[in-house]
């Protein structure tokens, strides 16, 4: 999260305090079943986020997936690649895929990657810096959470009539091509 | 021509509004410039040295009368009364103030035009051969295709942050009038041995400080995995390409880095996925095609088979329209009419730009004698597509009125150049100014004649808008110790052997380059074997060196640096 923080002062932004997290997803804002496996203390009982690389240990440590896995959601970030996931995705209950900066695309191809070639069912979670202009896109790409701190956008996404399907060219990642109409359209 | 469907429409203005409140938003101060960028970028306004500048995309280079005189309105009303072609088949404004943007892409949307993804890092406006569905050459019209594509990629999804822009050029003629291979995808139709239509795909073309020229990346490619394989390439650039420096960004180095074969792997198997996908169905039907082609309504064109005779005497009468027509007419596929096409490059004047009132008469002309339609060519030029033999006289008198009938077609002084220092805030030098001298320099009677055919681009920085890379002859500005510099490249082109220029050495102040540009042409017309062989033909066979003893008095690579 330093790391962002940094990222957002270079852009000139002030940075958002990072506890003014809200989830939010078609419908309104949400509760936050998960918690990053940094922050959880003690008393905590919410599932928790284990980023891959501390996940792939565990899982080479007890050589399975299986047992609370279920439990447990995975960070993925933007540079890492997904081939490691893909044997477990019908045990993972959530994938937090990571925008670092907003103009950082790479999670919105793994997003589509996941849900259109490897079938993956559980929850998609977009994190990191993400602004109201974004949110169309993550959602056509087959995220179901989006992970907002930007004040503005939260405020935005609170007011939001949930219309973000005026009509796009492509089909989106969970949305079936209809019948007649050309290849490359839907209509929301 | 393309006319837009009820969702087209409805499309282009939800984009307005959404467009409109961003700027409004950013009025208010509550978008920071930052966040504002990406936003403005994707709507093709850029901050320019003085001013926002305003892309505006003519999808494959095709426009109507109607959509010319939006453009000469608003260049009119918006600002200073002209307008820039580009050599990526859009038009810049140079002055338009930001609180009017919304309404002139209010405007433009009227006419079924807009400025959607003209930047940014994302799928940029398709590009296309100016000459697609009339020229005498051609396999198929490109243009159906084309407008897949813009389709497929406007506001995609996956592929709006890209590592940097991405841009896609598209021809289905013999003769490459689109520059493919200078692009990060160069698409040509083809078919294959049983007659199936298809496209062979070359990647990795580019220009800039490293320069490529794109490879062949697949033979055949059948019509129905078009945006198959497309998608396959552009989402293993937006995974892998580099992010960490944007020099480093484009396909192009991906290309490089990973290896050709390497990367040709990764796309396969992203191919061989995105086909067996049911949930993500890319296939192209006939059906898609057909659809789109229904809203394509190409002209028919009436025979006028006494225009050949008309059209010899009066060439026979005219020397200087017979000179025009020598230089500016190309032939049509029906053996009546002509594509005509107007020159933007007038002696002394800027490359590329057009008046309002150039932009009205180029409309009317369209209107009276090619069907409605025009083109703009990745020479900064314009096109009237359809023009039958025995009008051809009359459209010349119209243009010799309007100062628009350069007969310069090919020749030195149908320069492409970048607008360099004089609007662009990323130049080191002038390139406007270097292109007037140039062009005024051959203008004797008789001179340009002389040389022949020859290609001169001019750029005012290392991003190479000017594509001089490309270029029989380039001129590059770059800027050493506080002055301006001009470095010469020689042996680029941008056709069927497309190829990079090479640096001639060191050099030149501004008062110089136009001289050193005559020394080549001079040592050109010394050493070529006769008329009939052509600028690059010599180049190709003497290579650099006579050019370099002649320039620096040095055939030594070192010692002319
Ligand atoms: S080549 Fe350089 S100077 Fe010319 S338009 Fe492009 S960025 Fe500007």
């Amino acid at each position: 999260m330093a790391l962002l923080t940094r990222q957002l002062l270079n852009r000139g932004r002030c940075p958002i305090p990072n506890d003014n997290k809200k989830i939010w997803g078609i419908g309104g804002f949400r509760e936050n079943l998960y918690i990053n496996v940094e922050r959880r203390e003690k008393e905590d009982h919410r599932k928790l986020i284990l980023p891959l690389t501390q996940w792939k240990q565990q899982v080479m440590q007890t050589c399975s997936a299986t047992c609370e896995n279920d439990q447990i959601g995975i960070f993925v970030a933007a540079g890492d690649d997904i081939e490691p996931l893909l044997p477990f995705l019908s045990v993972i209950p959530l994938l937090a895929l990571d925008f670092p900066v907003f103009d950082d695309g790479r999670s919105y191809s793994k997003a589509v990657q996941l849900r259109t070639c490897h079938f993956y069912l559980g929850e998609l979670r977009a994190v990191g810096d993400i602004l109201i202009d974004q949110v169309s896109n993550m959602i056509r790409c087959g995220f179901d959470t989006l992970e907002v701190t930007h004040s503005l956008t939260q405020v935005r996404l609170a007011a939001h009539s949930g219309e973000f399907f005026t009509g796009f060219y492509q089909s989106g990642a969970k949305l079936v091509r209809s019948g007649q109409r050309r290849v490359w359209y839907t209509f929301g | 021509m393309y006319r837009y469907d009820e969702f087209d429409k409805a499309f282009v203005a939800a984009r307005v509004a959404e467009f409109s409140d961003q700027v409004k938003r950013r009025l208010a101060g509550e978008l920071t410039e930052d966040e504002f960028r990406p936003l403005r970028l994707r709507n093709g306004v850029y901050l320019q040295l003085h001013a926002y500048m305003l892309r505006v995309a003519i999808p494959y280079g095709t426009l109507s009368s109607r959509q010319m005189r939006k453009l000469a309105h608003i260049a009119r009303c918006y600002d200073r009364g002209y307008g820039h072609f580009t050599t990526r088949q859009n038009i810049q404004f140079n002055w338009p103030r930001l609180v009017d943007i919304p309404e002139i892409l209010s405007e433009l949307a009227d006419v079924e035009m807009h400025a959607i993804q003209t930047s940014g890092n994302c799928i940029r406006n398709i590009t296309s051969d100016h000459f697609a569905g009339v020229a005498a050459d051609e396999i198929t019209d490109p243009r159906p295709y084309a407008e897949i594509l813009r389709q497929w990629s406007s506001l995609h999804p996956e592929f709006s942050y890209l590592p940097r822009k991405f841009k896609f050029a598209i021809i289905g003629a013999q003769t490459d009038r689109a520059a493919i291979q200078l692009h990060d995808i160069g698409l040509r139709l083809n078919r294959n041995a049983v007659g199936e239509l298809g496209f062979s795909f070359y990647i990795g073309g580019g220009q800039g400080r490293t320069p490529m020229v794109a490879k062949l990346l697949h033979e055949f490619i059948p019509v129905e995995n078009l945006l198959h394989y497309a998608t396959a390439i552009v989402r293993i650039y937006n995974l892998y390409g580099r992010r960490d420096n944007k020099y480093k960004a484009r396909i192009k180095i991906l290309v490089h880095e990973t290896g050709f074969g390497q990367l040709r792997e990764d796309i396969d198997v992203e191919f061989a996925a995105l086909k067996r996908s049911e949930r993500y169905d890319l296939t192209l039907l006939q059906a898609d095609i057909e659809a789109i082609n229904a809203y394509f309504c190409t002209p028919d064109l009436e025979n006028h088979p006494n225009g050949r005779d008309t059209l010899v005497s009066l060439r026979l009468k005219d020397q200087a329209f017979d000179c025009w027509v020598d230089k500016n007419v190309t032939r049509h596929k029906h053996p009546d009419y002509a594509i005509v096409t107007i020159s933007l490059k007038a002696i002394g004047g800027i490359p590329g730009n057009a008046t309002a009132a150039q932009m009205d008469i180029v409309a009317d002309l369209a209107e009276r004698y090619s069907y409605n339609e025009l083109r703009v060519s990745y020479h900064q030029n314009l096109v009237l597509p359809y023009v039958a033999l025995q009008d051809l006289y009359a459209v010349y008198n119209v243009l010799v009125a309007s100062s628009l009938a350069s007969a310069n077609i090919g020749q030195i002084s149908d320069i492409i150049a970048c607008p360099g220092l004089d609007y662009c805030s990323l130049a080191n030098a002038r390139s406007i100014s270097i292109a007037q001298q140039i062009s005024t320099r051959f203008s004797r009677p008789g001179y340009q004649e002389k040389i022949g055919e020859i290609q001169l681009n001019i750029s005012g920085c290392i991003n190479a808008c000017g594509h001089h890379h490309a270029g029989h002859i380039g001129i590059l500005g770059v800027e050493k110790k506080g002055t301006e510099l001009y470095q010469l490249t020689l042996g680029g082109s941008a056709g069927n052997r497309c190829s990079i220029g090479e640096i001639t050495g060191h050099g030149f102040a501004a008062d110089e380059i136009v001289d050193a540009v005559e020394t080549i042409i001079h040592t050109y017309l010394s050493l070529r074997i006769d008329h009939g062989e052509p600028f690059i033909d010599a180049y190709r066979r003497i290579g650099m060196m006579p050019f370099r003893q002649a320039l620096y008095g040095t055939a030594d690579k070192t010692a002319a640096e």
